[in-house]
């Protein structure tokens, strides 16, 4: 098979792109060609891996150290959740 | 349109409009809207919490200066991811800071914690024109209609630069997958 349209094949499979149709006669393919096999599967791993990353959480403290920042550079900005209670309340200085 | 897609450009809409005139709760709005995506992939081009948050912040601030050229035609949330990636751009090429997130928080297994670190690292590791569509597409989950107007590429090349960041992905990991599937 040309080897552009082997690639592209392949990347369509992993990004599950192709019409169920094909995509069950490439899988029929890779039986009888290992390296085909081989290929398809690494390549949809890959696309699944990323798929399945967990998101970097987006802690309250970004929320608010985000929310400081841009009052700090003179934005004038409200937000509809409620402060966390150590903005609200002032502590006791020391000394 | 999906009813939350459609009550998110409403909301966008509302937002925008009240922004144009002054009001001081428009840009919360806006940034309990769209801040936890825009730090997530700022968080991701940048690899680093402090440099996240502020690149998340000067996005809005953006937002704010523009407020009187802003229209809520669809095209505002693509301008955003826009601005976005412009900062982290900015912050790459000044602080060369291409290496993983080490200061990122997850949560979950120790076995899927490493495997995130590998995965993160291989990305970090890609040039620029691959990492992108990855992390557009790939992480965020975005439409390639969408991600190509943000990078401002046709969709053509964007599918071209995300099927090659694949291929050059698979190739950094090796065999890393195949241990852990």
């Amino acid at each position: 098979m040309n080897n552009v349209l082997y690639n592209k094949l392949v990347d369509l499979y992993a990004g599950r792109e192709l019409p169920a149709e094909l995509e069950e006669q490439m899988e029929l393919a890779a039986e009888q060609d290992a390296a085909l096999k081989r290929e398809m599967s690494s390549m949809r791993n890959v696309v699944d891996t990323l798929h399945q990353m967990d998101s970097p959480e987006y802690t309250e403290e970004s929320y608010q150290r985000i929310l400081m920042k841009l009052y700090a550079r003179g934005a004038e900005i409200q937000t509809q959740s409620p402060e966390p209670s150590h903005f609200q309340y002032h502590l006791p200085l020391q000394g | 349109m999906p009813n939350d897609a459609m009550r998110d450009t409403l909301a966008e809409k509302r937002w925008l409009t009240a922004l144009a005139k002054g009001d001081p709760q428009a840009l919360g709005g806006l940034y309990e809207m769209y801040g936890e995506r825009i730090f997530r992939y700022t968080l991701r081009m940048l690899g680093n919490r402090t440099d996240a948050e502020d690149a998340t912040a000067e996005t809005f601030l953006r937002v704010l200066r523009r407020s009187a050229e802003l229209r809520a035609d669809g095209a505002f949330r693509t301008w955003l991811f826009r601005i976005a990636r412009n900062l982290c751009i900015d912050k790459m090429r000044q602080h060369k800071l291409m290496e993983l997130p080490s200061d990122a928080h997850y949560s979950g297994s120790e076995e899927r914690a490493t495997l995130r670190v590998t995965v993160h690292q291989a990305l970090a590791d890609l040039p620029i024109e691959y990492r992108e569509p990855l992390v557009l597409c790939d992480l965020e989950d975005m439409a390639a209609r969408e991600a190509a107007e943000i990078l401002k590429i046709s969709v053509p090349a964007l599918k071209s630069r995300l099927y090659r960041g694949r291929r050059a992905l698979r190739d950094k990991l090796g065999g890393t997958l195949e241990r852990t599937s």
